[in-house]
């Protein structure tokens, strides 16, 4: 886990893509989470799959609940 | 931190800006500071399923611009009903990794320089934009006479190819180049053992929602690109 500026950060794989642009990713601790994605993924057009490897930045009001703040090439 | 916004500028000159906060009322602080401070037009981008962050940004005065298509593309030929051994006639097709780099870039030159002499980038998806590093290794070209008249370029960053570009030169489009090129290149993601590819289309882009279409590719998904005057 890395605890940086913007908040708790963890890594995780992503499971399935869900409705509402909504994402289930399983972090390395085991841990599942519904992520969506982050303004600049997003306005860079970086596609999410199954499968990814990604950085996820946890809600600091659920710990359930993400963001994903990067996609990891392999 | 409870949010936190971004402002950038894109390649044709517009600036984009996003939002990420974990409650409304942190985006809407967000939205009224950012706003007051950057020039207009403004534009961003939402999934357009996340009704949640385009009500967000509609509330701030924020309007549809245009719509993007996700499209996932088979590649079968049994599914495309695409002959890859069959191009129009005096066309060849130059597989990936053997076009020669002088011609790409004098025809990537002179697509671009068409685009921006005629329509302009602001409905081209966002990929096409940069230009870009070339290899000739994410490179499918046609040509004909001797002459490089029309690309394809693939990005395979993960798993799902992603075909960024098709461009035929002014001069010799409707004449099934775009349509050839499609054909070698999903042929031969599928002789290495994609099954599918991807591609954005903006829904305006008739000729290539039809090409598309007509190939079996479905919609996946949409983008909306949101403006605020």
């Amino acid at each position: 886990m890395a605890r940086t500026s913007n908040g708790i950060e963890l890594e995780g794989t992503v499971l399935e893509c869900l409705r509402n642009a909504t994402f289930r990713v399983e972090l390395q601790n085991g841990h599942k989470v519904l992520a969506h994605i982050s303004g600049k993924i997003r306005k860079n057009y970086i596609k999410i799959l199954p499968y990814d490897r990604v950085l996820v930045e946890l809600s600091p009001y659920d710990l359930t609940r993400g963001r994903i703040v990067f996609r990891y090439r392999s | 931190m409870v949010g936190r916004g971004e402002a950038s500028r894109r390649p044709d000159g517009r600036m984009f800006v996003s939002i990420d906060a974990w409650h409304a009322a942190a985006f809407d602080r967000l939205a009224e500071v950012m706003l007051a401070a950057l020039r207009r037009p403004l534009h961003t981008v939402v999934d357009e399923t996340d009704l949640d962050l385009t009500a967000q940004w509609q509330r701030t005065g924020f309007t549809m611009r245009r719509r993007e298509w996700e499209y996932s593309v088979p590649t079968d030929p049994g599914a495309t009903g695409l002959d890859p051994a069959r191009p129009p006639s005096g066309v060849t097709i130059r597989a990936f990794g053997s076009a020669e780099e002088a011609p790409l870039r004098a025809l990537d030159r002179t697509i671009r320089d068409e685009v921006e002499a005629g329509p302009g980038w602001q409905d081209m998806p966002a990929e096409v934009l940069a230009r870009p590093v070339f290899d000739p290794s994410r490179y499918a070209v046609a040509a004909q006479s001797g002459q490089y008249v029309g690309l394809l370029r693939v990005a395979t960053v993960t798993r799902l190819p992603r075909i960024g570009l098709i461009a035929v030169r002014a001069d010799r489009q409707r004449r099934g180049i775009a349509r050839a090129l499609l054909a070698h290149t999903l042929g031969a993601l599928h002789v290495i053992g994609k099954e599918r590819a991807s591609a954005e289309v903006t829904e305006s882009n008739m000729a290539a929602t039809a090409l598309f279409e007509g190939i079996g590719a479905r919609r996946a998904g949409s983008n909306l690109e949101l403006i605020l005057r």
